[in-house]
């Protein structure tokens, strides 16, 4: 308890170390904080014109917003995922990154992956208004879902920092974590649907029936994969524009949950001896 | 008089790694994580700083001076035996902890500061002293890549030293930039010891242990040789010399 007292009083440092991030990145670039849509923006282009205009992936107009439109889609999918796979590339090698300082300083050592992460989430709520501004144009009355996307945000937010907070210790003792992970989530992308509609993967599951004669069917493994959850309730809420079922919210808010308490147990564990272990 | 902080039985090991499988391959081939020995850097040390003096600790290369420091400074957890603190501890280990060169010698102040843990406000209250201090005025809204060696460590020190925290825990710091202005850092430290602060420093430099230090300890090989008066330490220390 005394722990989280202590992370606690230092949301200032947190903060601070999160502004570092975000004004030492775009620091000397012209265009400075429009870098962070580019990498989105071009990603958007390259999957549209793959899947929609040669693949010709349907996702389908949503359901009951009526927009149709496979960049849009995407782009509800794709910003939360970037956002999760930049958390846990950066989160994952906070500690080591920050190793003189640590040596160096007292103080507690969980505000470094936090403030990463609080770095990133901070360009993906610049690239969500943006997406938000393009939706109302589209037509889409996003406004009624905001206080369900807020929300989801929050989680999203919490299970990267969760996840970050683990990666981070476990690549303090072995280096090879942050190479994984990047490979890591490059698979992990694509067992996600981000850039192909997870009715796709109904079809399939339909088709091949229970699997190996239990009564597990495709489907079921692939649910198990929380990134899962979390796209498809921030299609529901921005795509479709209606409320997400009860069932996946509270999914998303188990996974996060669980993985911010195993985070802060293991940095309450191991906390101490991260100067001598780096 | 109260004590400051009170040191009871610290210890502290060192594993020393024949072999460190920190990648995932050789700890899978090789069968286990580590094979190591243990060092004992610092053996069952106890002693008490009395609140509002000035303790120097002194030993040979290796005698784990250092390693006690960071103990004290808390980097390290002992383990074994505990230290206690009465009131708010800061430590003085390197000048300029986490400064991002990119950014503006203004923005480091306040990124330093709160890494050495004072608030928003307690930075705002001193900010006009720390850049008094550090005499780099003229540049505060320059990125600090730019500074020379000698404003980057004032500008570091100077916010360090304005943290005026109830127990000082430094390192041989103390020899940073030019003639004048460690001068200005002397005096500093006399301040310091003026307001009633408690101040805990390692130095090789004999000559500054017995001018500003009461107190000292003398470590050798982890062990604790003698703590006393800081003159009658040091003359011991240095006869052993020969």
């Amino acid at each position: 308890m005394s722990y989280i007292k202590d992370v606690f009083g230092s949301r200032e440092l947190m903060l601070n170390l999160a502004v570092r991030e975000i004004k030492g990145k775009y620091k000397k670039t012209i265009l400075g904080q429009l870098w962070s849509l580019a990498n989105p923006l071009a990603l958007m282009l390259v999957y549209t014109f793959v899947f929609a205009f040669v693949f010709r992936v349907t996702p389908g107009p949503g359901n009951p917003s009526g927009i149709d439109s496979f960049a849009l889609w995407l782009l509800c999918g794709l910003l939360p995922w970037l956002f999760f796979a930049r958390a846990l590339s950066a989160g994952v090698q906070s500690l080591v990154a920050n190793e003189s300082l640590i040596q160096k300083v007292y103080f507690a050592r969980v505000v470094l992956p936090i403030s990463d992460v609080v770095a990133i989430g901070y360009n993906w709520l610049f690239e969500m208004l943006v997406l938000l501004v393009a939706l109302v144009i589209a037509g889409a009355k996003v406004w009624i879902t905001l206080p369900y996307l807020l929300l989801i945000m929050l989680l999203m937010f919490v299970f990267a920092v969760g996840l970050s907070l683990i990666l981070s210790i476990v690549n303090v003792y072995f280096r090879d974590t942050e190479h994984l992970i990047s490979i890591a989530l490059q698979l992990w992308m694509y067992l996600t649907p981000v850039i192909y509609p997870l009715s796709l993967v109904a079809t399939q599951s339909e088709k091949m029936g229970p699997l190996f004669g239990s009564n597990i069917t495709l489907m079921d493994v692939y649910s198990l994969n929380p990134m899962e959850q979390f796209i498809n309730v921030f299609r529901t809420v921005l795509y479709d524009v209606t409320a997400p079922s009860a069932t996946s919210l509270l999914t998303c808010f188990l996974w996060s949950f669980v993985s911010l308490a195993l985070g802060v147990l293991i940095y309450s564990k191991k906390d101490k001896n991260l100067a001598e272990a780096l | 008089m109260t004590n400051a902080v009170e040191v009871r039985n610290v210890s502290k090991l060192f594993k020393l790694h024949h072999e460190r499988n920190q990648s995932l391959k050789s700890a899978i081939m090789r069968g286990r994580i580590s094979r190591y020995e243990e060092f004992t850097a610092v053996n069952d040390v106890t002693f008490d700083v009395k609140a509002g003096s000035t303790f120097g600790l002194i030993g040979s290369n290796g005698s784990g001076k250092s390693t006690l420091l960071k103990c004290l400074a808390r980097i390290y957890s002992p383990n074994k035996g505990s230290i206690t603190y009465n009131g708010r501890m800061a430590a003085l280990l390197e000048v300029g902890s986490g400064f991002h060169h990119e950014l503006s010698g203004k923005e480091n102040i306040y990124l330093n500061g709160s890494i050495l843990g004072m608030s928003k406000k307690e930075i705002d209250s001193k900010y006009d002293e720390i850049v008094d201090f550090s005499g780099v005025e003229q540049f505060i809204d320059q990125p600090i890549k730019n500074y020379s060696s000698g404003m980057y460590v004032r500008l570091g020190f100077s916010v360090a030293i304005s943290v005026e925290p109830d127990i000082l825990v430094a390192d041989e710091v103390l020899a940073v930039g030019d003639e004048a202005f460690q001068r200005k850092c002397l005096d500093k430290f006399k301040d310091f010891k003026m307001s009633g602060r408690t101040v805990i420093l390692v130095s090789h430099s004999m000559e500054s242990i017995k001018d500003m230090c009461d107190q000292a300890a003398w470590l050798e090989k982890g062990n604790l040789q003698v703590v006393g008066e800081s003159k009658d330490v040091v003359s011991q220390y240095l006869k052993s010399l020969g």
